[in-house]
């Protein structure tokens, strides 16, 4: 049954600071165990980036790969999965969502679910962790590796850190919508993603065709990083690709969340709860 | 004795049926080691006067070490869940040593890690990655007998940190950035001969080359086979120097330890 909207946007902006003002709130009751934990998420993050520093402090360069450039192309993992882990946790956390209970209090509230779930979750610890990490290797290389910062170029990517960031969400949101059938799909899902974010640390043009194949297709990490990436650099071995690639990222990140949200509407049509609400 | 056999028995019983944990962890030990080999061969295609000899070195090295992290993997938060239950109260009641429990019980997850997740990583490694044999017979044994002092040096690192959550409650930060230091400084990830000077001379003075550095540098035989009880001594020397700090911080947890309620 369609039904029209009973919040307009100005108002569900005004929701929206309101939700992100408790979750700060629960968050920041434990300040010291959150700054904590954000050191110790910046720490394993930066453990990829100090062994690759130390590789090419000894290699200097990797297939015409300089420092710099390496950097940078892994900074768009960084940041965007900040971005992800700031404004879309809901979507990652969305299985355990379902199996305490919590999901069948959005049912009952006169509003959209999808709003609900994205903005019930903020995971600031993450997202700083993470956040620090990118912004470090940002700044060392963004101004190095012979980028022009004119508003298109800003633009550009802005638009990219936003639809690496989506998905990234996507990825999550249609493995957790497996929990509506009672499936469990977290190991898998922390499996693909976590390694397919691993490989996408360092060009794909590193690693055989059915992997480059993979990160282009089945878990689009190419779209979050490598592309975007050249789109600066115009590297010679981009020559191997499409060049449409470069601005497709946006695209992926479109037809992923309308794939997901599609599935997840299934879902929901189909969910009868575990009986745990609370 | 068969207390503690038992408690093997059952975290050996426990992990197993967790199936899809286990398969998991093989498909990433052998996704981490391909990555690795991808990265390197890109590396290698560059230097050009590198020749085939060292890559297959460096190959041998990064399956080693990753089939190692297989094994390596202890229940980090065992400890603290007793703790922030309250369970360690009846714990300590029962007529058993609490130390020697934990180990017996981090025994148990041993077992099953090298049958359920070494072996068909290793098969599978052998086959598709054409790593090294040991270097010798003799070598083979030393490595073995090095890889289970590593273990040790490391379990009891880990030990001293599980110990914290009498403290902490939460032990997710301390563990992480313990597991960071780890990776790291032990050569796990890059070997240490990559790294600079000043970076190796800190590690030396540190335990952290004994747990993955040196049993597989002893198995690629760049250790002279007069060094070898050398290093072993000094990675005993580390692991038994590690127990004992874990045995003092365990006397003072105890007395410090608040159960409520339980």
């Amino acid at each position: 049954m369609e039904k029209k909207p009973l919040y307009n946007i100005f108002e569900l902006l005004i929701l929206m600071t309101k939700y992100i003002k408790l979750s700060l709130k629960s968050i920041l009751e434990y300040k010291f165990d959150r700054t904590f934990i954000t050191i110790a998420i910046f720490c394993r993050e930066m453990i990829s980036v100090v062994v690759m520093y130390l590789i090419l402090a000894r290699f200097v360069h990797i297939k015409g790969w300089e420092y710099d450039e390496m950097f940078f192309l892994y900074s768009f993992l960084f940041l965007s999965y900040s971005i992800f882990v700031l404004f879309f946790a809901g979507m990652r956390d969305f299985a355990s969502m379902i199996y305490s209970g919590e999901f069948d209090r959005y049912l009952t509230r006169p509003l959209g679910l999808m709003f609900q779930i994205i903005v019930s979750r903020i995971d600031l610890s993450a997202g700083l962790g993470h956040g620090i990490v990118g912004i470090i290797l940002f700044t060392k290389t963004a101004f190095s590796v012979g980028i022009i910062w004119s508003p298109k170029n800003i633009i550009y990517y802005i638009v990219i850190l936003i639809s690496g960031a989506i998905i990234q969400a996507s990825i999550f949101m249609f493995a957790s919508c497996f929990s509506f059938w009672t499936i469990k799909t977290e190991n898998l899902r922390n499996m693909l993603f976590f390694n397919a974010r691993r490989f996408s640390g360092y060009p794909i043009s590193f690693y055989p065709g059915i992997i480059q194949k993979l990160l282009m297709f089945v878990i689009p990490f190419a779209f979050v990083n490598y592309f975007p990436s050249q789109f600066f650099l115009n590297k010679a071995e981009m020559n191997s690709f499409w060049s449409g690639y470069l601005y497709l990222s946006p695209a992926v990140a479109a037809i992923m969340f309308v794939l997901v949200y599609a599935f997840w509407k299934q879902g929901v049509k189909r969910y009868s709860s575990t009986g745990t609400s609370m | 004795m068969r207390a503690y056999v038992e408690f093997a028995k059952k975290a050996f019983q426990n992990n197993i049926t967790y199936r899809a944990d286990y398969v998991a962890g093989v498909i990433n030990a052998i996704v981490m080691i391909f990555v690795n080999i991808c990265i390197w061969k890109a590396i290698y295609e560059d230097e050009q006067s590198v020749d085939g000899v060292q890559f297959k070195i460096l190959i041998t090295y990064v399956v080693l070490s990753f089939l190692m992290q297989c094994i390596y993997g202890m229940d980090e938060y065992h400890i603290e869940y007793k703790v922030r239950s309250g369970s360690i109260g009846l714990d300590l009641l029962k007529p058993i040593n609490f130390s020697a429990y934990v180990f017996s019980y981090n025994l148990g997850i041993l077992v099953f890690r090298i049958v359920m997740q070494l072996i068909p990583a290793l098969i599978v490694s052998i086959v598709l990655f054409k790593m090294y044999p040991p270097f010798s017979l003799s070598m083979a044994a030393c490595f073995v007998l090095s890889t289970i002092l590593g273990y040790l040096v490391l379990y009891n690192l880990n030990f001293i940190v599980w110990i914290s959550s009498f403290w902490f409650y939460w032990t997710f930060s301390l563990v992480t950035i313990k597991d960071a230091a780890v990776m790291i400084l032990s050569g796990a990830l890059l070997p240490l001969w990559f790294m600079p000077q000043f970076l190796v001379d800190f590690i030396n003075l540190t335990p952290f080359a004994s747990i993955y550095y040196v049993p597989i540098t002893i198995y690629l035989g760049q250790v002279p086979m007069e060094e070898i009880a050398m290093v072993m001594v000094k990675q005993l020397i580390w692991a038994l120097g590690l127990f004992l700090a874990g045995k003092v911080l365990w006397r003072i947890a105890l007395k410090k330890l608040v159960v409520q309620g339980g």
